[in-house]
């Protein structure tokens, strides 16, 4: 997939997520301040790009991925090597969670 | 002194009719709600004993609600947006004129999000993959997510509670709200009650406690039948129904219809049984005493009782013989229907929408008929049970729901003197 047709597809599933026009979708759109995701809706987003890739996105590199073509790079380059890219084993941070409870 | 509380606006969405007009029409034609599952897609009914169930079907939350609100929650608290939507815009209140810390929430639930619920649990377990669990699961099936979401879609920032006491949870939930604005905590709660559990699992469960009827699978509207000689379990229902309560000062000083009055409200416990209420009917009578005292009532006041009747072989029975022990010989003068028999069981929701009959007999001066009502049972036959529709000037008007858990609730909805 090339990193166009990647973009279009993360700009294709925030649309339907945000009921939105696809056209109105840019690369440099930032997830909260111009598409108005909250952190709850970014997990959300990334669940969902979890499954449509078979990814798995650990916490630390969450922070990175505040632009839609943040997102699509970082989806890009994940799925660019062979065999399919596994969650590392590595010490996930406990928790990132600013929810309340 | 405290705050008269009063009701001035409704809305329902049940297996009968969503919105109150097309409710309340169905509701005095005596029409069943009850049709038959067809399946648990995507596998079959074979397994469960009973096959039928007071489904709304084809229900689309983007029709009545706002589509980003209702992705975020379950079938149960979709319902209670669109019940609490029409009861708030039938109130004529404007939350922009409204101080919103006075204007609470509070709902009855049962079960809770168990779509949502069911899926992740099967999902986990099968393919044994924890991180594709839905983020918003757990937000979900929290059981106060309909309170929640309410609030958020109306901005009402005072009191926000969720009621859970299964089959009388928001029967419970409209003596909470009297209480709250009798005691001056708010001006308006937002009242509702809401379930949608015909899951795989829940339904398998209360398969399994032999609670469903069974009989009527292949005559699905006939199923749910309370006070019929034979009745043979109850029916499972989903819906939501939604009562604005108000103070009677407020609604006044903004010059709304009143629709009625809230009365007085008991709540007890049997202590007793989680699923069996005592065979004599004591804390039932009791129940309903405490509610008449409450509002100041005698027997002789109560025109109709809106049953808690659900189509089960015990429990019909108990509540007949707890209004004898209450009513005397007052008992057969009563107007009396069930509306499980039109709509199922539909557990959290099932006060709220006994309460909306009992306020629109109030106001309408019509009770609507008890379906299925063909050879009364002599262990509780009342003369006011009826299987057509009733006119009927009505003073006062009780609403009963009794709940797994041994628990109780009455609630007295009475004509408002202005």
């Amino acid at each position: 997939m090339s990193d166009r047709e990647m973009l279009e597809k993360i700009v294709q599933a925030l649309a339907e997520y945000l009921k939105r026009d696809a056209a109105s979708i840019k690369a440099a759109h930032h997830l909260r301040d111009d598409l108005g995701l909250d952190s709850m809706a970014v997990i959300e987003l990334l669940y969902k790009i979890e499954e449509t890739f078979n990814l798995q996105i650990p916490d630390q590199d969450l922070p990175g991925l505040t632009t839609v073509g943040a997102v699509a790079g970082y989806v890009q380059k994940r799925l660019a090597p062979a065999p399919p890219a596994r969650a590392p084993k590595s010490k996930q941070s406990p928790s990132q969670s600013k929810k309340k409870k | 002194m405290r705050a008269s509380v009063v009701v001035t606006g409704l809305g329902v969405i049940s297996p009968i009719g969503i919105g109150v007009s097309e409710f309340w029409k169905a509701a005095l034609a005596g029409r069943s709600g009850v049709s038959a599952i067809t399946s648990f897609d995507p596998f079959p009914m074979d397994g469960y004993r009973s096959k039928v169930a007071g489904q709304i079907l084809d229900f689309s939350a983007e029709r009545h609600i706002d589509s980003v609100q209702a992705d975020r929650v379950d079938r149960y608290a979709q319902f209670a947006l669109v019940a609490a939507k029409e009861a708030l815009a039938d109130s004529g209140i404007l939350m922009a004129k409204e101080n919103p810390h006075r204007v609470g929430v509070i709902v009855g639930a049962g079960m809770g999000g168990m779509v949502m619920g069911e899926r992740e649990i099967t999902q986990l377990y099968q393919h044994s993959r924890p991180h594709r669990v839905h983020p918003n699961f757990i937000p979900v099936i929290t059981l106060n997510s309909a309170s929640g979401i309410v609030a958020m879609a109306h901005g009402a920032k005072g009191p926000n509670f969720t009621i859970s006491t299964a089959c009388s949870s928001s029967a419970h939930a409209l003596g909470q709200a009297m209480h709250c604005i009798r005691e001056g905590r708010a001006d308006v709660v937002i009242t509702v009650g809401a379930d949608a559990s015909i899951t795989p699992l829940v339904f398998a469960g209360f398969c399994s406690l032999r609670a469903l009827s069974t009989k009527y699978n292949d005559r699905p509207e006939q199923a749910s039948r309370p006070f019929d000689r034979l009745r043979d379990g109850f029916v499972m229902g989903e819906g939501a129904g939604a009562l604005i309560l108000e103070s009677a000062a407020h609604a006044k000083k903004r010059k709304a219809r009143i629709y009625a009055e809230v009365a007085g409200y008991a709540a007890t416990s049997e202590a007793y049984h989680m699923v069996i209420p005592r065979e004599d009917g004591e804390e039932v009578a009791t129940t309903m005493r405490l509610a008449l005292a409450d509002a100041g009532a005698t027997p002789a006041q109560i025109d109709y009782i809106n049953a808690h009747a659900t189509s089960t072989s015990i429990g019909d029975a108990v509540e007949a013989k707890a209004i004898r022990q209450v009513f005397k010989s007052r008992a057969d003068k009563i107007a009396i229907s069930a509306t499980k028999s039109l709509v199922g069981h539909t557990l959290g929701a099932a006060g709220a929408i006994g309460g909306i009959a009992s306020v629109l007999a109030i106001h309408t001066g019509q009770i609507h008929p008890t379906a299925n009502y063909d050879d009364p049972d002599p262990s509780c036959a009342l003369a006011g049970i009826s299987r057509s529709a009733q006119e009927r000037k009505v003073r006062a008007a009780l609403l009963n729901a009794f709940g797994f858990g041994s628990n109780n609730a009455a609630v007295v909805l009475a004509r408002h003197a202005a």
